[in-house]
C-alpha cells in the first residue's frame, strides 16, 4: 500500500510542509464575501492545480500508443529477482543520500559552533541550529510511527 | 485603508492571536473586528499582494490556530474590503448565515484525500483485459509505421484509463462516505482520479483516519493516496 499523511496541525509543521497539497483549497474554497473584493492575484494560475481536461488529440493518443509498446506486460512476471535487486539499490543509495545529508548538517553546525568567536550571536544561531535539528528528527519519526501504523 | 479578512468565528471565541503575522512582505498587526454576534481576524491589505509562499503560509497558520479553539469560517485567499467599517456592516448584515454555517462546522475538521494511480499498471491492466488494446498493440509493435492502428490504441487507451480512473475514483469516494459527515468532491485532476475533502467530527478524526488506511492498504501499491487534514474546513463553508 501506498499512504502519505501529512498533518497539517498547528504545533507541528505550522502547515507550510504540505502547502502544495492544499494550494487549490486556500485559492478556490473557502468563504467570500459577495461585496468585496478579491485581489488580482498574479500568476496565480501557473499555482492551480491542473483540473482534468481531457484532450482528444492525436498526440495525446500516441503518447498512450507508445506507452503501450514500452510496457512490457512479462517482465514483473519473468525477472522478479532482477527487479527486487534494483529496488532494493534505489532503497539503499536512498538510505545513504539520507544519512549522509543528515552528517552534513551535523558537521555544519559543528563546525559553526566553533568557528567565529563566543559572542551572544554566534551562540543564538546554534542555539537556533540546535533548535531545528531535532524539530526535524521528530518530524520524521511523526511519519515513520504513522508508517508502522499502517 | 483596505482590510484583509482571514476568518469569521462567533464572538465568544477566544481569539489567541500571539505569535501570529499576517500576510504582506511588511505584514500589519493581525486584529479583530467586532460585530453583536460575530468576530472578524483582519490585518491592513497590503498595497500589492501575491500569492508567494509567505502569504498563503501566514493566511493558513491564522486559520490554524483559530481552528484549534472554536469554529472558525476560513476565508478564501486575497479577500479584501475597503475598510474595518464595512467589514462590520458585512457581519452583521449576514449574521444568521454565519451563525448557521458556524454551527454546522463547530467540532468538525477537514481532510482532504488525493489518489492517483500508477500510469504503468493501469496500461497493464487495460492490455492484459481488453483484446482490442492487445491486438492494436502488438500489431503497432511490429509495424511502427502504423500510424492509423497507433491512433486507434491511443484513442481507446485513452477511453480506457477515463473509464476506469472514475469508475475507481468512485468506488473509493464510496466506500470513505461513511466515515466522514459530508464530502467535497472538487474532481479528478491530471494527476488524480480521485480530488476530495471530507467534513469529519473532532471525535470521530482517529476512525476516519484508520478507514482511510484501510483502504490504501487495499489497494495496493500501485495507489497513492494523499491525507491532508486536521485542515480549516475550506470546502464546507
Amino acid at each position: 500500500m501506498s499512504l502519505v499523511q501529512q498533518s497539517s496541525a498547528p504545533n507541528s509543521t505550522g502547515g507550510s510542509g504540505n502547502l502544495y497539497d492544499v494550494l487549490e483549497l486556500i485559492l478556490d474554497k473557502g468563504l467570500v464575501i459577495d461585496a468585496f473584493v478579491r485581489v488580482s492575484l498574479v500568476g496565480i494560475e501557473i499555482l492551480k492545480i491542473d483540473v482534468r481536461v481531457v484532450v482528444a488529440s492525436v498526440d495525446t493518443y500516441l503518447r498512450f500508443a507508445e506507452a503501450c509498446n514500452r510496457l512490457d506486460l512479462e517482465s514483473g512476471r519473468k525477472a522478479p529477482t532482477q527487479l527486487t535487486d534494483i529496488v532494493g539499490d534505489t532503497v539503499e543509495s536512498g538510505a545513504k543520500g539520507k544519512s549522509k545529508g543528515a552528517l552534513t548538517g551535523a558537521v555544519e553546525a559543528f563546525t559553526e559552533s566553533f568557528q567565529g568567536g563566543r559572542d551572544d550571536s554566534e551562540d543564538k544561531d546554534k542555539e537556533k541550529e540546535e533548535e531545528k535539528r531535532p524539530a526535524r528528527k521528530s518530524s520524521s519519526s511523526r511519519r515513520t510511527s504513522q508508517r508502522r501504523e499502517e | 485603508m483596505a482590510t484583509y479578512i482571514y476568518a469569521i468565528t462567533a464572538a465568544d471565541h477566544p481569539l489567541r492571536l500571539d505569535g501570529l503575522v499576517g500576510v504582506g512582505e511588511n505584514p500589519s498587526e493581525l486584529r479583530v473586528v467586532r460585530s453583536e454576534r460575530h468576530a472578524a481576524v483582519v490585518s491592513d491589505a497590503p498595497a500589492e499582494l501575491r500569492a508567494k509562499r509567505r502569504d498563503l503560509v501566514a493566511h493558513q497558520s491564522v486559520l490554524e490556530r483559530l481552528m484549534t479553539e472554536g469554529a472558525a469560517l476560513p476565508m478564501r485567499f486575497g479577500l479584501v474590503g475597503p475598510d474595518d467599517d464595512q467589514v462590520r456592516a458585512a457581519l452583521e448584515q449576514e449574521q444568521d448565515t454565519y451563525a448557521q454555517r458556524l454551527e454546522e462546522l463547530d467540532g468538525r475538521l477537514e481532510y482532504n484525500l488525493k489518489v492517483a494511480r500508477d500510469e504503468d499498471s493501469l496500461l497493464r491492466e487495460i492490455l492484459t483485459e481488453s483484446d482490442e488494446a492487445r491486438r492494436l498493440r502488438d500489431h503497432t509493435r511490429s509495424n511502427p509505421d502504423a500510424h492509423g492502428e497507433k491512433v486507434a490504441l491511443g484513442e481507446l487507451v485513452s477511453r480506457e484509463i477515463e473509464a476506469r480512473s472514475d469508475a475507481a475514483g468512485e468506488r473509493i469516494a464510496a466506500e470513505l462516505a461513511p466515515a466522514a459527515e459530508r464530502s467535497s468532491d472538487a474532481g479528478p485532476t491530471k494527476a488524480h482520479l480521485l480530488n476530495v475533502s471530507y467534513l469529519v467530527a473532532r471525535d470521530d478524526a482517529a476512525a476516519f483516519s484508520q478507514a482511510v488506511h484501510e483502504a490504501a492498504e487495499k489497494y495496493g501499491d500501485d495507489y497513492t493516496f494523499t491525507l491532508n487534514g486536521p485542515l480549516p474546513p475550506y470546502s464546507f463553508v
